[in-house]
Formats: C-alpha cells, structure tokens, sequence
C-alpha cells in the first residue's frame, strides 16, 4: 500500500502562497473573535468584571489582529496578480474586515451617546455582519485556491461562519437588547420563531458544508461538530460553575452529527443528504444550550432566568419544546442540505473558473 | 444492500439512544438537582446618633453577609417609610460590585420574595446596595446618609435578600414587621427633634 498516496497534501494553485496564508489568518481570527464574543456574552450574563482586558476581550482582539493580518495577506496578494484583478474571496474578506474595524469607533461612540447597550445594537450589527462576510469570503477563497482543503483547515474555516451567523440569530431572538434608551428585544414569539427557523438551516448548512467540502469523507463533519461543541463548552458552560454539571449532556449532541456523517460517507443518494440535513438539524435545541433557554422560556415558561436556574428551566421546558418544533426544525435542516448541495454544483464550476482565471493572470 | 441496513439501523439506534438521553434520562438527572441555598444576613447596622436635629443628616452603616451557597444577587436594602423624595439622600461609600440604587415612590417592585409575579408599587423611598453574583462567605457594606424632613419618629426599615429565592433563610430577617413588598424587616430609628 502507498501510504503517502493516502495523506492529505496541500496543493494551492499558482502564486498564491500568500493569499492562501492570508486566507487562513482571516478564518482562524474570526474564529477567535467569534469565540472570544460568545466568552464575552456569558460573562455579561454572569456579571463579572469587565475591563478593556478582560480575557474574553484579549481572545477577541487577537482574532481582529490575525484578521488584519491575513487582510493585508489578501490585499498585496490581489496586487501582486500580473491582472492586478480582485475575484470575490477577497472582496467579501476585505469588505468584512472593514467592517469588522469600523465597528469599534461607532461602538465607543455608541457606548459614549447612550451607555450600557444591548446584544443587538447599529455597531454589534456590523462588526458580526463583518465576521460573517469575512469569514464566508476567507472560506471561499480557501476552498477555490487548493484542490482539495485540508481537514482541519475545513473546520478552522466553517466553525467562524457557524458562530457568526449564531450570534446574528441571537442579536434577533434573544431577549438581550433593552436598554435605558433602546428596547430592540425581539417579540417572544418572534425571537422563537427565529431561533427555530435559522439554527436549523445554519447547523444543517455548515455540518454538510464541511462534508462536502471534504469530499464527503468521514470524520471531517464529526469534527467539525466536536470543535463547536468544545466551544460551546468553553465559552458558555464552564463559565458558569452551575452548569458544569451538564457538561454530558451537551457533549452528547456529538452523537446524531457522527451520525448523520457516516450517512454522508457512506451513501450517496439524495435520500442520505436530506436525512443527514434533518438529524443535524434536530439537535439544534441541544446544541445552542445554554443561551437558548432565554429565547423559549419568554414563550414557554416566563420565569426569571438566574445563571444559577438556566440548567433547570431548560430541562423542564425540553420535553414541550422539541416534539412541537420538530417539523420546521428538520424541514428548515433538509432546506440547509439542499443550499449545500447548490452550492457545491456551482463551486466545482467556478474552480474551473477560478483556475483559468489564475492562468490568465500568470502568463 | 446490507451496507444500506445497517448503516439505516446504525443511525437508528443512535438517535434512539440520543434522544432518549436528551429527552428523558439527562431531563430527570438534572431536575433533581437542589438549587444553590444562599443565605442572606445583615450582621451589622449602626446609627450616626439616636436623637438628631431637623435639618441634621444621620449617617446610617449597613452590612451583609451572605453564609450560604453562592447567590446569583442579593442586596440590603435601606427603607425609609417617612420619605416620598429621594433628594435628601445620599450613599457616603460603599463596597458592593454594582452602583447602589435609589428607589422613588410610584416605581414597581416585586414582593413576597417572588420574581414573577405579585408587582407592587412602592410607596416610601429606599435604597437598595446589591452585589451580582454574591459569592458564598463574602461581605459588603454602606454607608448611607439621609436628612429627616419632618420631627418625630424617623423609621428605617433594613433587609436583606438573595436570589434566587430557593428556600427560606434566602432572607433576613426571618420574621418581624412585613414592609410594602410583604417582605420582613428589621426596624431602626431615631427621635428628631426642634433644632
């Protein structure tokens, strides 16, 4: 057996050792950024001290300056193309960290005209519109730049869409948003609406994205759906020493995406890819434990979520919760499937593209 | 054909067994977990002077304990049955975690130690010096200054709460006067007389 035909190789097309590299440092500083904020959020619930340097704050300025980093990568690289041309990855990276830095002085402003703010407030809406171009443009870039993308590169890239557009779905379901001047909060129903909607169709889009960008092998979708997991236990549950306990719990949702992984792996009908978009999709009450317990319990239990309490309001509220929005759930997961798969079609015509297009610019 | 039976009875199985523990046995591990039992007390209120003169501040100290498990809050709270307004107040220094607050007359509270329902609205002014979260052995304190508007009897009223309100000894005092909140309290005061 040729064990070096069976190793995963780097193959980046042409010039763009650079802009590959750039590319990378966008991805990984969303990912810290997007992690960082999600530290952030559990810390605010749980009131404690908040300084410019506060640990979550330090995870998440490191994210910014490797994103910067790998923007200026992306931009000397599209200079350096003989074309001098700019393709899409790189505008959608540019224009999301722009966004990204722009926010902090209308933040400051913000924070100076009006006080304490919200989850949701004008700047947080651009600095996590600017994660999740950003992070989308650093993923195309990757996946049009190389063959074929390395596992872990895969999920270093997918997890900062995942948890951008997360915290976009919280901004517009979770009751966070009142404030002395401002009263943005969602209606309860609404906020409901939204978290069972959007979860779905994002776990779906980003799980069976990573598959198919792997080519469907097995094990990249289960890790992918372990490192949000980790995560989640990092950043929203060991904070919080009255939810450690629930730790088996949450780690538990590895098991229908492991599932529905080996569905994908190892069958390749239509049938396969919408049952794998569903079961992905019905852990989404599980997997956006424990900040989800505020979105439903303004609809379901209407109590006063104490940190210490979360764990309990939860778990009583799950056993009405999760056969009433089983339907939406799994159909909004089925719709995520077939975005992926809509998209792969189009993506292996554009990596042709992309190829004659880097040769034109090369000669 | 068999690789398609089993890798259907694989994911079968696996859901079966996920949702049971999601649905079912983590549900009920975890709902039988105790809530944490914080323990509020004031261990200690002192009065600046127990006759003062119309027009003269009284400075009052309070301090409170929590000897329980960690409570997500808990605050002392200052009342003053005799004051409508809150000009003639005034917090000297404090060590709590969060800026102590003035509460005026017509402002909602809760009552009955409850945080969902049985609104009130508060009839007296008082102050209320919290701490989010209150960790298990810590204390904090104040000092509060206030100026009587009137002569007589001037009453003030001092509690303590942590929440959530898992069990009884969540408050101080345990018995007693109950305040506008239907809440116990601790009654203090002082004569104030014709300068």
């Amino acid at each position: 057996m040729n064990y070096f035909r069976h190793q995963e190789y780097l193959e980046v097309y042409g010039l763009s050792r650079k802009l590959f590299a750039g590319y990378m440092l966008v991805s990984l500083g969303m990912l810290l950024a997007a992690a960082g904020g999600s530290w952030d959020i559990t810390n605010h619930l749980l009131n404690k001290p908040e300084t410019f340097f506060a640990p979550p704050h330090a995870v998440l300025y490191s994210g910014v300056a490797s994103a910067v980093v790998g923007t200026v990568l992306v931009f000397s690289a599209s200079k350096s193309a003989a074309a001098g041309k700019m393709i899409w990855p790189m505008k959608l990276v540019i224009a999301g960290v722009v966004m990204l830095i722009s926010a902090a002085p209308v933040d400051f402003g913000w924070h100076s005209a009006f006080g304490l703010d919200g989850l949701l407030s004008p700047p947080h809406f651009v600095l996590v519109s600017g994660m999740v171009v950003g992070s989308a443009g650093a993923l195309a870039g990757l996946s049009q730049s190389t063959k074929r993308v390395p596992s872990v590169l895969i999920i270093i890239a997918i997890l900062p869409i995942w948890l951008a557009a997360s915290g976009m779905i919280d901004m517009f379901s979770l009751p966070f948003s009142e404030t002395e001047h401002f009263n943005f909060n969602p209606h309860p129903t609404l906020g409901v609406v939204v978290a069972t909607l959007a979860f779905p169709f994002l776990i779906s889009a980003c799980l069976i994205g990573s598959s198919a960008l792997a080519g469907k092998r097995f094990g990249v979708l289960s890790m992918a759906g372990a490192a949000f997991i980790v995560i989640g236990v990092l950043t929203s549950i060991i904070p919080n020493s009255a939810l450690t306990s629930t730790i088996p719990f949450y780690i538990s949702s590895i098991i229908p995406i492991v599932a529905a992984d080996a569905l994908l792996a190892f069958s390749r009908s239509r049938f396969s890819l919408y049952a794998a978009g569903a079961i992905v999709s019905l852990a989404f009450f599980m997997l956006y434990y424990p900040l989800i317990t505020y979105t439903y319990n303004e609809v379901f239990e209407s109590k006063v979520v104490w940190p210490s309490l979360i764990a309990q309001i939860y778990f009583e509220m799950i056993q009405d919760v999760l056969p009433l929005v089983a339907i939406p759930t799994a159909a909004m997961g089925i719709l995520g499937a077939l975005f992926i798969d809509r998209l792969v079609r189009k993506k292996k015509y554009s990596i042709t593209t992309y190829s004659n297009w880097h040769n034109n610019t090369n000669t | 054909m068999l690789k398609a039976i089993i890798l259907t009875g694989a994911v079968a199985v696996a859901l079966v067994v996920y949702f049971s523990l999601s649905l079912y046995i983590f549900p009920q591990s975890y709902q039988s977990i105790e809530p944490r039992k914080p323990q509020a007390i004031v261990t200690d209120v002192s009065l600046s002077a127990s006759d003062i003169a119309l027009g003269q501040a009284l400075t009052i100290s309070v301090t409170g304990t929590n000897n329980g498990e960690d409570a997500d809050m808990q605050f002392v709270s200052v009342g003053f049955p005799n004051l409508t307004t809150t000009d003639n107040i005034k917090i000297l220094k404090h060590d709590f975690d969060q800026t102590p607050i003035l509460i005026a007359p017509g402002e909602l509270l809760s009552s009955e130690y409850s945080d969902t329902d049985s609104s009130v609205l508060a009839q007296y002014t008082s102050i209320e010096s919290f701490s989010r979260p209150w960790e298990a052995g810590k204390t904090y304190s104040a000092d509060i200054e206030v100026i009587p508007k009137t002569e007589g009897r001037f009453v003030v009223f001092i509690k303590s709460v942590a929440l959530p309100h898992s069990w009884e000894q969540a408050h101080y005092p345990q018995d007693g006067t109950l305040d506008q909140q239907k809440e116990f309290v601790e009654i203090y005061s002082v004569q104030v007389t014709k300068p």
